[in-house]
C-alpha cells in the first residue's frame, strides 16, 4: 500500500515541486490532507446537527482555539498543569531509573522487587485518587503524586528492558580492559540502556500528561483539566473542544521534543549520526 | 620460561539431570613469547572454553593458567581479548573505544594521545577516530577491535574466532590485514578458529583439538615465510595435513557446552551424522574454493 501510494504521489508532485523537497515533507502533506477532510466533515456535520451543545460549529471552535493561546486564564492554568507534569515526571524519573537499572543489573533485586511492582502497577490510576486526596489533601499534591505513579512504571519497565538488551560481551570486553563496577555502570549499563530509557521517558510523559488531566477533574480547583470541567459545567462545548484539541497538541509537542532529545543523545545508533568530538 | 603456560586445565559442565560433560581434561601446553598459536577443532572440542578460561571469564575445575609468571584469576588488561562479534561499544567513537582501557586506568591525556597515534598508525584508521562503530565497514571494525585489545600493551592477544562472522570473500582479505596488524604490534597471540586455511595462513603453530575431552590431537608447527602464499605447495600441504587431523578429531561426538553469557562455541552444529558431513564439506570446500577463486583470476 505504502509502495503504491508513493509511486503515484511522486509522479504527481514532479509538477508541483522538486522531488527532493516533496520527499522530505511527504508525511506532513498526507497529514494535512487527512486533517482537511476531517475539518470538512466536521463543518458539514455541525451544520446538519444544528446543536452546538453536542457538536459546536467548526468556525466557533477554531476561533476559541486560536484565542485561547492569548487568554491569560487558560495559559496560566496550562502553565500550572505543565509544571505539575514535569514535577511528577521528575519524581518518577528519580525513583524509576535507578530502580530499573538495579533490577535490570541484579537478578536478586529483580526477584525481590518484580512481584511487588507488577502487582502495584495493575491498580488503575483512578483508583489512586481517593488515597492521594487522603494523603495530600487538594491541590498540587495529589496531582503530582498521580502523575508520578503513572509515569514511574513505564520508566522502570523500559529501563529494565534496556539493561537486559545489552550484549553480555560488552561487560566481558569492559572487564577485560580493566573496568571496575562503577566504570561498568557508567560506561556500559547507562549508555547501553539509554535508548530504551528514553523510550520509557516518552511513554511516561505521555501517561503523565493523560493522568494529570484526570487528576485535575477531581483533586484540584485549578489547572487545565479543571478548565475543561468548568467549560462543561458552563455548557461551553466549543471551549471544551478547543481545550481538548489543545491538550492533544501540547502532548504531541512534548513527545516531539523528547523524540528530538532521543535522537541527539543516541546519534551513535544512526549511520549519518552527528559526531561529537 | 614460556610466556603462557596452560597447566592441567580440566573443565566439566554439569547440567541438571544429565551426566557431567568433561569439556577439557588435563589440558597442558605452553606458548613462547611472540608466537602466534591457533586452537583448531570441531565445535564442542572446548577451544572457546579454553580461551574463555585464559581470558579469566571462566574458572577451571582444576589446573591453572600462568601468564608471565602470574596466575590468571579474573579478566584483566594484561590479556587483550577480541570477541567473536568484536563487542565494540556502539556509543563510543573509535577513539573512545580504542582508549577505553587507558581511560579506565586514568592515564594522562598526553599518554592517551600518544598511544592513540601509534595505534591509529598501525591500524590505518586515521581520519576515522571520531566515527561510531555503526559507520565502519566490517574490516575497519575488526581493526578497531584488535587495536583496542592492544591498547593496554597486553602480554598476549586472545582472539575468539575473529573472522567467524565474515563472509568468505572478505575473510582472506581480513586475514591479511590481521596478519599485518599483529606482525606490526609484535605480540603473542592465541586464536580460536575452525577454519583450517585461516589457521595455516596466520599461525606459527596450530594445535588441533579433538572433541573428546579437548585432547590435543597434534601440535603442528607451520614453518613458512611471511607473508604466506596460499598457492604454494607447502601451504597446501599443511592445509591437507591439518584437514586430515580435524577429520580424525570429529570421530568423537561433541556435546553442547554452556559457556558464560556472550560466548558461544562455533555456531555450526556437528552433532548428527548428517551435519557432520555437511560441516566437513564446508571446511574442505572453503579450501578448494580458495583455489578456484585464484585460478579464475
Amino acid at each position: 500500500m505504502e509502495r503504491n501510494g508513493s509511486a503515484i504521489s511522486t509522479d504527481r508532485t514532479a509538477k508541483l515541486a522538486p522531488g527532493d523537497v516533496f520527499e522530505k515533507y511527504r508525511g506532513t502533506f498526507y497529514t494535512i490532507i487527512v486533517v482537511t477532510i476531517l475539518i470538512i466533515a466536521w463543518y458539514f456535520a455541525a451544520n446538519r446537527i444544528q446543536n452546538t451543545l453536542l457538536l459546536p460549529y467548526f468556525q466557533e471552535t477554531a476561533w476559541r482555539f486560536f484565542t485561547a493561546w492569548f487568554d491569560y486564564r487558560i495559559m496560566s492554568n496550562l502553565a500550572l498543569t505543565l509544571r505539575r507534569v514535569f514535577t511528577g515526571f521528575l519524581y518518577a524519573f528519580i525513583i524509576g531509573i535507578p530502580l530499573g537499572l538495579l533490577m535490570g543489573y541484579s537478578q536478586t533485586a529483580m526477584q525481590a522487587f518484580s512481584p511487588i511492582i507488577n502487582s502495584v502497577r495493575q491498580v488503575p490510576i483512578m483508583a489512586w485518587v481517593p488515597l492521594s486526596i487522603i494523603w495530600f489533601g487538594l491541590g498540587d499534591g495529589p496531582t503530582v503524586f498521580l502523575i508520578a505513579v503513572s509515569a514511574v512504571f513505564p520508566l522502570v519497565i523500559n529501563t529494565i528492558a534496556g539493561v537486559h538488551g545489552i550484549d553480555p560481551n560488552y561487560y566481558n570486553a569492559a572487564r577485560s580492559m580493566g573496568a571496575t563496577l562503577p566504570d561498568i555502570i557508567r560506561d556500559i549499563v547507562v549508555p547501553g540502556s539509554l535508548p530504551s530509557i528514553l523510550t520509557g521517558c516518552r511513554l511516561a510523559m505521555g501517561f503523565g500528561w493523560m493522568s494529570v488531566i484526570c487528576a485535575e477533574f477531581i483533586a484540584t480547583s485549578a489547572g487545565f483539566g479543571f478548565l475543561m470541567v468548568e467549560a462543561q459545567v458552563r455548557l461551553e462545548t466549543a471551549e471544551l473542544y478547543a481545550l481538548m484539541i489543545m491538550s492533544g497538541l501540547v502532548g504531541f509537542i512534548i513527545d516531539k521534543g523528547f523524540l528530538i532529545v532521543e535522537k541527539k543523545l543516541t546519534s551513535w545508533r544512526y549511520k549519518d549520526g552527528i559526531v561529537g568530538s | 620460561m614460556a610466556l603462557l603456560e596452560v597447566k592441567g586445565i580440566t573443565k566439566t559442565f554439569t547440567r541438571r539431570k544429565k551426566t557431567p560433560h568433561i569439556v577439557l581434561e588435563n589440558m597442558s601446553f605452553s606458548v613462547e613469547q611472540g608466537q602466534y598459536v591457533s586452537l583448531l577443532g570441531p565445535s564442542g572440542c572446548g577451544k572457546t572454553t579454553l580461551l574463555t578460561v585464559m581470558g579469566g571469564f571462566l574458572t577451571p575445575d582444576s589446573g591453572q593458567i600462568i601468564l608471565a609468571g602470574n596466575k590468571v584469576e579474573k579478566p584483566g588488561p594484561d590479556r587483550g581479548f577480541v570477541f567473536q562479534n568484536y563487542a565494540l561499544f556502539p556509543w563510543m567513537t573509535v577513539k573512545e573505544n580504542i582508549l577505553y582501557s587507558l581511560q579506565v586506568k586514568k592515564l594522562s591525556q598526553r599518554e592517551q594521545k600518544e598511544r592513540l597515534h601509534e595505534l591509529l598508525e598501525i591500524s590505518h584508521l586515521f581520519g576515522s577516530e571520531n566515527k561510531y562503530p555503526v559507520q565502519l565497514s566490517g574490516g575497519m571494525q575488526q581493526r578497531v577491535a584488535v587495536v583496542r585489545a592492544l591498547a593496554s600493551r597486553p602480554e598476549i592477544l586472545l582472539l575468539d574466532e575473529p573472522l567467524g562472522a565474515i563472509d568468505f570473500q572478505m575473510r582472506e582479505l581480513l586475514q591479511e590485514e590481521l596478519a599485518a596488524l599483529v606482525e606490526g604490534a609484535k605480540t603473542t597471540v592465541v586464536m580460536v578458529t575452525h577454519d583450517v586455511s585461516e589457521s595455516v595462513y596466520l599461525s606459527d603453530r596450530v594445535i588441533v583439538m579433538s572433541a573428546n575431552k579437548g585432547q590435543i590431537v597434534k601440535d603442528v608447527y607451520i614453518n613458512l615465510d611471511r607473508p604466506r602464499d596460499r598457492q604454494s605447495p607447502e601451504f597446501k600441504g599443511y592445509v591437507s595435513e591439518i584437514t586430515e587431523l580435524v577429520r580424525q578429531a570429529f570421530s568423537e561426538k561433541a556435546v553442547d557446552i554452556e559457556l558464560p553469557s556472550g560466548f558461544a562455541e562455533t555456531n555450526v552444529n556437528y552433532n548428527s551424522q548428517a551435519s557432520f558431513t555437511d560441516a566437513f564439506n564446508r571446511m574442505s570446500n572453503r579450501y578448494s574454493r580458495v583455489n578456484h577463486g585464484r585460478a579464475a583470476k
